[in-house]
């Protein structure tokens, strides 16, 4: 079981990592996407989850990736991004609801670029507890 | 083109892709999501898989793709705002023959600038992404 009193925590946002063209353009061309510049709907995925991971990865948190699997995924996107643009990623523990013995950890992270807030990335991980 | 002309309920495009485990070696790399249930079928099964599986966020990247191909091909400058999916059933890949997963989509709203369609998403017979939600809005 995860240790609930973790939810609503969060991290100050990371340094600003440059989404590159080099990036943009292999997971585009993993997709079958055409290349148009613009980074890929579901690209934020491959920043917003290592940034989630320093909050998860606890020993006092209790996650066992073993038993982790991908529940649910939101992307809201305030404005179109080009590759080039620099972000930071800012997690924050959502919510921590029990359900039959499992977890369901529900996160969110804050995708930002110099002019604010560009994105907003909900993941929820379904933790199989110890009985399944 | 314009919005004008879709109405809601009509179903738009259906898309199917054929999946291979090459095409996972490949996501992962481009992704960094590493995991080896993708891509090893005793790491996959000792999971308590019946064989590798895809990346949810392959599949809902296969998503986007139908949903940026259909846009394109009706002409709609249109950017997307909200997408958003849940991974019901995984999509089984076997070593031979691959996988297919196949994406319709279908308007469920509609008003004077923006689109909300709804995919459902199948391989193998079963529905891998329920719901599968996409919000494009007309520049």
């Amino acid at each position: 079981m995860l240790n609930t009193s973790y939810a609503g925590r969060s991290l100050p946002p990371t340094e600003p990592v440059v989404i590159t063209a080099d990036a943009v353009t292999r997971f585009a061309q993993a997709l079958g996407l055409d290349d148009d510049g613009t980074v890929p709907p579901t690209f934020l995925i491959s920043l917003t989850l290592p940034a989630a991971e320093r909050l998860i990865d606890d020993p006092d948190f209790g996650l066992d990736w073993s038993r982790v699997l991908h529940r649910e995924q939101r992307f809201a996107y305030h404005r179109e991004l080009r590759a080039g643009a620099a972000v930071t990623c800012a997690s924050t523990i959502e919510s921590i609801k029990s359900v039959a013995g499992n977890d369901l950890l529900a996160l969110r992270t804050d995708v930002a670029d110099g002019d604010g807030l560009a994105a907003e990335v909900w993941t929820t991980l379904f933790v199989a507890g110890d009985a399944a | 083109m314009s919005l004008t002309g879709l109405e809601a309920g009509q179903t738009v495009f259906t898309s199917a892709f054929a999946v291979t485990r090459a095409d996972l070696v490949a996501y992962a790399d481009a992704s960094g999501d590493q995991n080896p249930i993708h891509q090893d079928e005793a790491a996959a099964k000792a999971a308590g898989l019946p064989d590798v599986i895809a990346h949810g966020m392959y599949t809902m990247g296969l998503v986007s793709r139908a949903v940026r191909e259909w846009s394109r091909g009706a002409g709609l400058d249109a950017t997307l705002t909200d997408f958003s999916a849940r991974f019901a059933k995984p999509v089984v890949v076997p070593a031979d023959g691959g996988a297919e997963v196949v994406v319709e989509g279908k308007i469920r709203k509609l008003d004077a600038t923006s689109v909300e369609l709804a995919m459902t998403v199948t391989s193998g017979g079963e529905k891998v992404l329920a719901p599968a939600r996409a919000t494009l809005v007309v520049k």
